[in-house]
């Protein structure tokens, strides 16, 4: 189903499409799912599983908020280069092309990790805005990658997403000294 | 067809497409809007997509042109954003289908068609090159502040925008400067360009 939807898009992707590419009857389509939205929901909530779960192994014992955030970041970064076609699915499909349940999908997953930036950023919590507007930013680069068929490049970006996303709450001294210090973590684990 | 009745058509296209959908865009309605024969669009277009991607191009090249129109001139570099970002959020909110055809409807229809939508937003980058000469830093900004930066504003506007509500868009003026300036500025000079926008606003 996310391959299909990286080629085609979810409007122009057939249950038929689906089958023919993973091998499968339509009988045991039929025994998992109810139609195609269903599959594809299916398909979103595995990837935000396997999503939350590097996040819960990313770096239990770093011993700062935003030492964590880094390590997280990182990990889905690391997850979405080496899944494209579903990164493809979350960031672009489920929110501009895929159907309002997948749009609700997409907009959950968003709030948790606008959340996430924010409490990193900014304890006092008053500026969740600022914090959706910098994931904005980080995403966008995210689906230019995508779109270009470049997923393979985000972990390199790690840097350039960490000062987006400390910059409105820390200042740009102490956001480019993050930066930094994420491209050494990054390249000691190459 | 003459080039008013070509706009026409084109407008109601993306009026198609974002109240029905991509499935439901029906040419013969759009055709009917606009007076514009089965033949002449024949003509025209190869199909219904071509005509979608011709619509697509107009609009992005209208309200690429419309803030860009703003931003020039020997103003500082945050009065010229903010001037730029003012027009393109009036421009929105004054149109609130063709927002939505913009922001959501037209980039959902397939791959080809988001490219369209990346290309859309890489051309607001050249505009935020010069604010790099306004960091209070002397070491180099990320490669992608740029882009950074045009994104955060695109993902406030198309919160609105998918909320139904783009009208409210030029309200949101100083909240979206702020989040364009401060990865350029640092946090405490956007902020003092959000109150001053806030304040004329």
């Amino acid at each position: 189903m996310a391959e299909c939807c990286a080629e085609s898009g979810y409007g122009e992707t057939t249950v038929e499409a689906v089958l023919d590419r993973a091998g499968v009857e339509p009988e045991s389509f039929e025994s998992h799912f109810a139609d195609k939205e269903d599959c594809a929901l299916a398909a979103l909530n595995k990837i935000v599983s396997e999503t939350l779960a590097q996040l819960s192994m990313a770096h239990p014992l770093a011993d700062d908020v935003v030492a964590r955030r880094k390590f997280e970041v990182k990990a889905i970064l690391e997850l979405m280069a080496a899944q494209q076609p579903f990164a493809w699915l979350v960031y672009i499909e489920s929110r501009q092309g895929g159907t309002p349940r997948m749009h609700d999908s997409y907009e959950s997953a968003a709030r948790v990790l606008a959340l996430m930036m924010e409490r990193a950023g900014d304890p006092a919590g008053s500026r969740s805005g600022i914090a959706r507007a910098a994931l904005g930013g980080a995403e966008a680069v995210v689906r230019r990658e995508l779109a270009a068929g470049r997923a393979e490049r985000l972990p390199q970006l790690l840097p350039d997403f960490v000062y987006a996303a400390l910059v409105p709450f820390v200042g740009q001294r102490e956001a480019l000294r993050q930066a930094k210090q994420a491209a050494r973590v990054a390249a000691e684990e190459e | 067809m003459d080039v008013q009745q070509r706009e026409t058509l084109l407008r109601a296209m993306l009026d198609e497409l974002a109240l029905a959908g991509y499935r439901e865009t029906s040419v013969d309605r759009a055709l009917a809007a606009a007076g514009v024969s089965v033949e002449e669009f024949e003509r025209e277009f190869r199909d219904k997509d071509d005509c979608l991607f011709a619509a697509y191009d107009q609009l992005t090249a209208q309200v690429v042109a419309r803030a860009s129109a703003e931003c020039g001139g020997g103003e500082p570099w945050p009065d010229r954003i903010r001037k730029g970002l003012e027009a393109l959020l009036d421009e929105l909110a004054a149109q609130p289908q063709m927002a939505r055809a913009l922001t959501r409807s037209f980039p959902g229809i397939r791959p080809a068609a988001y490219d369209r939508y990346v290309e859309l937003l890489a051309r607001f980058v050249p505009f935020m090159r010069e604010g790099r000469a306004y960091s209070e830093v002397d070491e180099e900004l990320p490669g992608e502040v740029e882009l950074l930066a045009v994104g955060a504003a695109e993902a406030i506007i198309f919160g609105e925008v998918d909320a139904g509500r783009a009208e409210r868009l030029p309200q949101m003026l100083p909240e979206i400067l702020f989040s364009v300036l401060v990865p350029f500025m640092g946090p405490d000079r956007a902020a003092d360009e959000m109150r001053s926008a806030a304040m004329s606003n």
